[in-house]
Formats: C-alpha cells, sequence, structure tokens
C-alpha cells in the first residue's frame, strides 16, 4: 500500500482496493440502509505492482458487493452478474473458478496440523502436486478418510462432484457443512444456467485475508492472468463498526478486461460523433453555428486563433477533425464545407451540412 | 479452442540440452530449432519457444506462453507467481553467499552494516539479508558475480554454485547458503485451466508413467 504522512503527522494511504472503503461507507454513512444493501462502483485503486511490463501503479476497478445477506442465493446473483459483465463486455469463453476459505482452513485445523505443517500442505496443493501431496499425507500420518476427502477435493472441478465428498465425526461437522453450502451454490447456478461456467478449485486461496466463504477467479483462455476476483467476507464490515454483516461481490480489472477483448480479437468500435471546426470573420455567425452544431449532437469547435483557413484545415487534420466549415456574416447564406479526410471542399447552404452530420 | 500449448525452453545454457532430453521423454521432439520464433515439436499439440532462462518465469506468469522449463531460484527470483507443476532435478545448484578466502567474515552473522553484496540475484538477496536483520547495499551485475570481489566492487557475493568449481577457482569461499534449486516444470495458472487435460497428459509421461 502506498503510505504517506499528513502535514500533521498522521499516516494518510491511497486505497489499494475497493471493499475496505465499501465496508467502511456501509457502517458509517448507512447504518439504517434496509438490507440487502446492492452498491457498485467504478474507481481507481493504487497498488505496488508487480508487473514487468508497465510500471503502472494506479488500476481502475468496476465492483459490486451485496451486503447483509449470506444465503447461496446472494452468492448465486453475484456469480451470475460476474458472467454476464463478461459477456456484456463482448468476452467469449469465460469462465469461473471457485474454492472455499474456510473449508480448506477448516480441513486443516481438523487434520491437527502445527503451522509449519499448514503452509507445507496449501503449497503442494497450490502447486497442484498430488504426488507430493500423498506423500506428505503418509509421512505426516494423515487419517485415512481426510487423506481420501484431500485428494478428492483436489481434483474435483465441477461443484457437483463435491457431493460424493463427507467426512464422518463431530470434528468434521464445519467442513460437511460448508461442502453441503457448495452443492446449495451449485443448485443456485442451474437455475441461472452458469453451472457449466463455474468450476471448482479446492487450492483456490486469496492473499487477502477477509475472506469466510467462497472466493473466486474469472478469467478467459487468451490472457494469463485473472480478470478480477471477489468473495464472501462475512466478518469484515463489523471490524469498521459494530455492525455484523455478512457480504459477498467481486471487482474487475478494466486495463485487464481490454488486454482480454484486445486477445480475442474485439475491435473497439470507433466514434460515431462528428467532428468539426467552424471558423469565420463574423464571429457572432461562427458562435451561433456553434451553437447549432452542438444542439445536433455534432463536436464542434470555434476557430478562435484567428488562423487562416489553409492553417486551419493543417490543425483539423493533426486533431482528426471530419469537416472545417467556413461560415460568412450570415447562416442563411452558403457556408464552405472542407472534407479534412478527403480534401474537397463546397459550397453548400447551412441548413444542408447540418443535415448530413447532425444526429 | 484450438490453441496450441506453448512451452518455453532455456534457449542456451546448463538447462537447455537437458530441458530437451526431459521433453524428448515425454515423446515431445523438436523438429525446427535454431532461428524459429515459435517451434514445431512432434506433438501437435505442443509448440515450443526458446528464451533465456532468466525471463521464462516471467512469460509463463505473464501467459505469454503456457510451460516453461527453468530454475526454481529464477521463479523466486523474478517473482513469478506460476505453479510449479514438476521438480525435474537437474540443473541441481545452490545459491550461496560468498566472500574471498582471505576475508575475515566467516559466517553471515558476521556480515558488517551496510557491506556491500554483489549478485545477479538482487531481490533473493535483498530478502535474505532483510531476513536476517542485516542492512546491506546490493549491488546487481548480471552474471560474472565472481569477478566483484577482485575489482574492489564488493566484499561479498551472492552467486549459484554447483560443484563450487568457480569459486574455488576465483578463491571465493562459500559462509552461507540461501536456497536449493533445481529445474521445475513452470505452468500459467490460468493455462493449467484451460489445458488441465493435456497437460496433465504431459506430466504423467514426464514422470513416466504410462499414458
Amino acid at each position: 500500500m502506498f503510505k504517506f504522512q499528513d502535514f500533521d503527522g498522521k499516516l494518510l494511504a491511497l486505497r489499494a482496493e475497493m471493499t475496505a472503503p465499501v465496508a467502511r461507507i456501509v457502517t458509517t454513512r448507512m447504518p439504517s440502509a434496509p438490507e440487502p444493501i446492492r452498491l457498485f462502483y467504478v474507481n481507481n485503486v493504487f497498488r505496488y505492482s508487480q508487473s514487468y511490463l508497465k510500471r503502472e501503479r494506479e488500476f481502475c476497478q468496476a465492483g459490486v458487493e451485496l451486503v447483509g445477506c449470506n444465503t447461496p442465493e446472494a452468492d448465486g446473483e453475484i456469480l451470475a452478474l460476474l458472467i454476464s459483465s463478461l459477456k456484456q463486455v463482448g468476452l467469449k469463453e469465460a469462465r469461473i473458478d471457485l474454492g472455499h476459505a474456510s473449508l480448506l482452513k477448516d480441513l486443516l485445523n481438523a487434520a491437527g496440523l502445527d503451522e509449519q505443517q499448514k503452509v507445507s500442505v496449501q503449497g503442494l496443493l497450490a502447486c497442484r502436486d498430488s504426488v507430493g501431496l500423498k506423500k506428505f499425507m503418509e509421512q505426516n500420518s494423515f487419517p485415512s478418510n481426510l487423506r481420501e476427502a484431500f485428494l478428492q477435493l483436489s481434483s474435483c472441478r465441477r461443484l457437483d462432484e463435491v457431493s460424493s465428498i463427507s467426512l464422518n465425526g463431530s470434528k468434521y461437522d464445519k467442513a460437511n457443512k460448508q461442502l453441503g453450502s457448495l452443492l446449495e451454490l451449485q443448485e443456485t447456478l442451474a437455475d441461472y444456467e452458469i453451472e457449466d461456467l463455474v468450476f471448482f478449485d479446492f487450492s483456490l486461496t486469496k492473499k487477502i485475508e477477509y475472506y469466510t466463504g467462497i472466493v473466486f477467479e474469472a478469467s478467459v483462455p487468451n490472457l494469463g492472468l485473472p480478470l478480477g476476483s471477489g468473495g464472501r467476507y462475512d466478518d469484515f464490515i463489523e471490524k469498521f463498526g459494530k455492525l455484523r454483516l455478512p457480504a459477498t461481490g467481486f471487482a474487475l480489472e478494466i486495463g485487464k478486461l481490454l488486454q482480454a477483448l484486445t486477445a480475442q480479437g474485439f475491435e473497439i468500435p470507433k466514434k460515431t460523433k462528428t467532428n468539426v471546426i467552424v471558423m469565420s470573420k463574423f464571429r457572432n455567425s461562427s458562435v451561433e453555428a456553434v451553437k447549432i452544431l452542438r444542439e445536433s449532437g455534432v463536436i464542434a469547435s470555434l476557430e478562435v486563433t484567428r488562423r487562416s483557413l489553409e492553417k486551419t484545415i493543417e490543425y483539423g487534420k493533426l486533431m482528426g477533425t471530419d469537416y472545417v466549415v467556413s461560415v460568412g456574416s450570415s447562416l442563411k447564406s452558403p457556408v464552405t464545407v472542407f472534407d479534412v479526410k478527403s480534401n474537397v471542399s463546397r459550397n453548400i447552404m447551412f441548413e444542408t451540412f447540418l443535415g448530413e452530420v447532425g444526429g | 479452442m484450438n490453441k496450441k500449448i506453448r512451452i518455453a525452453i532455456p534457449n542456451k545454457g546448463r538447462l537447455k540440452k537437458p530441458a530437451i532430453e526431459a521433453l524428448e521423454r515425454a515423446e515431445i521432439e523438436i523438429l525446427e530449432e535454431e532461428r524459429a520464433y515459435v517451434s514445431k515439436t512432434s506433438d501437435p499439440r505442443f509448440e515450443a519457444i526458446f528464451a533465456r532462462a532468466n525471463d521464462i518465469p516471467v512469460y509463463v506468469h505473464y501467459g505469454a506462453v503456457d510451460l516453461g522449463i527453468t530454475g526454481h531460484d529464477l521463479i523466486l527470483e523474478r517473482g513469478a507467481d506460476v505453479l510449479e507443476l514438476l521438480d525435474l532435478e537437474f540443473g541441481k545448484c545452490t545459491l550461496v553467499v560468498a566472500v574471498p578466502d582471505a576475508s575475515t567474515i566467516n559466517s553471515v552473522g558476521e556480515v558488517p552494516a551496510l557491506a556491500r553484496v554483489a549478485t545477479g540475484f538482487p531481490n533473493i538477496t535483498r530478502k535474505y539479508f532483510e531476513k536476517t536483520g542485516k542492512q546491506v547495499e546490493v549491488l546487481e551485475v548480471s552474471g560474472t558475480a565472481e569477478l566483484a570481489p577482485k575489482l574492489g566492487l564488493a566484499q561479498i557475493i551472492v552467486d549459484i554454485t554447483s560443484t563450487g568449481e568457480t569459486l574455488r577457482k576465483n578463491k571465493l569461499r562459500i559462509i552461507g547458503n540461501i536456497l536449493e534449486s533445481t529445474s521445475r516444470l513452470a505452468c500459467n495458472k490460468i493455462a493449467y485451466r484451460t489445458f488441465e487435460k493435456q497437460i496433465n497428459e504431459l506430466l504423467a509421461s514426464m514422470r513416466g508413467e504410462s499414458k
């Protein structure tokens, strides 16, 4: 995080993500808002980036938060919104990979591992090293049912495959409950008809600590980095106030979306508005022409430097202007329209020109 | 999707030959090596790219290639967030802290404050000395860190060694080990999701398991 000191020595920081600011706003500015609260943002955040490609430190994020509810329906809504957002921007083959922040923690606790061993298991899972994982579990005498569950969970890709896993014994109550909640989520996703786009990934854990339930990442095959991520954070908002509010949400990185769209050959639509420069010896008529053009949806600017038509056309070429229009003392008489792209000039009535370019 | 899986192989140095051999054991032969930007392989699912070993972690991280063979030390140095799917066990080396034979420093604990350390691994070196609580000045050199003490550039170097021969030749003595490294098959996290089946098949044949 970027941190620095204010004039009076107080510590200031630039926001590195939006969830914490949203949590603060929910607790301090919206204490009596009816629940659930649905919020969205499109904002810039600041981070030290690992990127070797660009020295960017400012990123634009678009995100949503659904606050005040911890049902599978709430998680389902967020995941469905994520998929439809990606489709809406024009991305193909988008998918979500989803893990569970506390399922892994609870199983590791139930296995009775110390901190060092937990780190080892997480590392092996994160590297998809099933051979190493088997070896580790044998060496550390994992109970056989837990060994089986770990291997099964790490090979599960569909959420409904998780249903085949259950663990006997009361110390596994929490884990079993979470496995059950994943199944319920799968059913919700099926209602949205997106169950084939959401995959289970036992090893998926996020660096951000505040997640308590599902955590997920969105990606497309053409880009090697996730487009965005999110998850459920039921204990986080109360840190900002006394309110305990469960919540879930996601954030997309706008820069990554653009990269992914480019990688998929998507062409950003060209501007459709016409761009016109109006010049005249008679200021009253050029000011009027600019006003009329703007009112009909044209991007019009006034030639303010008092330079010649040639110089203005030269400027127009550099600026990507469509037309330079030279008007006389009145808009009732014909005007000279110079088409900057084709180098053709015509004398036509202002009304006719307006009819051509006006929306 | 009909995309081929791209695998990056070191274009020179000690990792190149064993990397090519490791792929050959998995019945992937590189058909047109030099000059070609992307080389075809005998397996139509894969194509190969030759790149500098220390750039491969970054290529994999960003998904410019899906897979890459490179050193564990280089993956750590570049801070690449990649999957290390397989330890290929060749290119074994140790990243060590070394000083000239004549130095009075006998352990990392004796390294004086603000000592200058020459290394081709500035990130790992910085983290290592931070962890030991030593404030040092890290001088980044590419290759030939072993020359730095002779030239009076630094009293200490951090470099990789496999046999210790280069260090001995340059009259340097090891005072600490930072990490052990071998070559890994690194994989982009998203590529693993996209090509899980094909990559798992590749892993099985590289491990020598029957298909």
